[in-house]
């Protein structure tokens, strides 16, 4: 990216994406394509589908930055959310929900993949993987298969052949458990 | 409900009975999108990876057919399908220099649609002026060809006469010849007759049985030139004598003028 490209902010961004700035986009999508491409491979393992749902997402941007209120929250957020959102539709509808459940399971650093080197963004993985890694493993699990398998706390329960009861706790305090160990490492990303 | 809920995670009627409570719940929507933001770490948590550069490019291409920005949608069927995060629209969507550009501009354009609304006025009126002035021109051209045509058929009539005058002392560059045909329809043209002093005007005599009958009043202007229909009286076709006199402005009933213009014998 551009030096004059970082100095713009992702409210600016979006703001003018509002104003059909086409370039704006461009930005935003060089931005942040990484990152929401990875996830959209976590998600979906397959790299044509990840790049059918990415494309989808930045024509939702286009067509949705108006509603964006970033008194409600950061664009990063909505972007990720947007994303993932996208990526369990598109699993749901393949069916291959069953097929993640297994591979969700596995440690995320355990990947090879042709990462791209972005100091800033590397450390900010390890932030969070060290965070996921001081949860139980059954914590990390609950919230792994949610997040990206799009199993809900039913079939996660089914998954694990575990009662709903103890998944939904253990969702529900992974998740604090994880809130306050990020926002003691790192305040930046919320 | 809402940790499960930030990360899609309910099941369907329990989703269903949540959305419902935060459509009237304030604080649970707030502490919802809190949860959602805890919850977007962890796409952090994966690799980065580069997407084809083709993507790009098809990315870019495909809003180009894009019409109108959409708001805020919803589900659309009753099946469970994740939720995309909501936000109330907040931006207006333009800038105020922008706004001030274009007051500016739009006044720019006024003005110079004002200039442009003058200029062509006024040369409206120079055309218009300009085509009075062609119009008289083509009136007089008409009436000269007129009195020539007039002329041609008099000098070409059968028992034409034509009668040359002659300047005298007082003008001797002038001339000017009348012709008439047989029925005394007669037609008078002057060369080289100055204009005649203020207040009086050329007159026409025709000489007859030693009297002289008065003919029409003419001018000439400062072209010395004169054309002019005349009726010579019946008395007078057999006559050969006519004399042009400077008169009073009505003219008389007998020349008391000096005589510029007499008849060759």
């Amino acid at each position: 990216m551009q030096p004059e490209q970082a100095q713009i902010s992702d409210v600016e961004l979006l703001h003018a994406i509002a104003r059909r700035d086409e370039q704006a986009l461009a930005f935003l999508y060089d931005r942040y394509r990484s990152i929401l491409f990875g996830l959209l491979v976590r998600i979906l393992s397959v790299r044509e589908e990840a790049e059918d749902v990415l494309q989808e997402v930045f024509l939702q941007v286009w067509r949705r930055s108006g509603d964006f209120n970033e008194q409600r929250g950061r664009p990063f957020t909505w972007l990720v959310t947007l994303a993932r959102s996208r990526a369990i539709d598109r699993l749901r509808m393949l069916g291959a929900r069953h097929r993640l459940a297994v591979s969700v399971a596995q440690d995320p650093s355990d990947q090879s993949s042709d990462a791209v080197n972005d100091t800033y963004k590397s450390e900010q993985r390890k932030i969070v993987v060290s965070a996921l890694a001081e949860l139980s493993a059954e914590q990390r699990d609950a919230l792994l298969l949610a997040y990206f398998g799009g199993l809900t706390q039913s079939e996660i329960a089914s998954q694990l052949n575990t009662p709903l009861g103890t998944v939904k706790t253990r969702m529900r305090s992974g998740l604090i458990k994880l809130r306050e160990i990020l926002n003691k490492q790192m305040r930046s990303l919320r | 409900m809402l940790t499960a809920e930030s990360l899609t995670a309910l099941d369907e009627n329990e989703a269903q009975a949540l959305e419902s409570h935060l459509q009237s719940c304030l604080e649970c929507r707030l502490e919802l999108d809190e949860w959602q933001q805890s919850v977007a770490v962890l796409a952090l948590s994966t690799t980065p990876l580069e997407p084809s550069p083709k993507l790009r490019v098809r990315m870019l291409e495909s809003i180009k057919t894009e019409p109108d920005i959409e708001t805020k949608s919803g589900n659309s069927n009753g099946s469970r399908t994740a939720k995309v995060l909501e936000f109330v629209a907040s931006y207006s969507g333009k800038s105020p220099s922008i706004q001030k550009w274009g007051a500016i501009a739009a006044s720019l354009l006024f003005l110079a649609l004002l200039i442009s609304l003058v200029v062509l006025w006024n040369e409206s009126n120079a055309t218009k002026h300009e085509l009075a002035r062609l119009s008289n021109q083509i009136q007089q051209t008409v009436q000269l060809l007129t009195r020539e045509q007039e002329a041609i058929a008099i000098l070409t009539a059968p028992g034409a006469r034509v009668a040359e005058l002659s300047g005298t002392d007082i003008v001797p560059s002038t001339h000017a010849i009348l012709a008439y045909d047989k029925n005394g329809r007669a037609i008078l043209i002057v060369r080289g007759l100055p204009p005649p002093p203020a207040g009086k005007m050329y007159q026409l005599w025709f000489s007859a049985r030693g009297r002289f009958l008065p003919g029409k009043v003419f001018t000439t202007g400062y072209s010395g030139e004169a054309t002019l229909n005349e009726q010579v009286p019946a008395e007078a076709l057999k006559a050969s004598a006519f004399s042009v006199t400077v008169e009073p402005e009505n003219g008389m009933r007998s020349p008391t003028g000096a005589v510029y213009l007499r008849s060759v014998p």
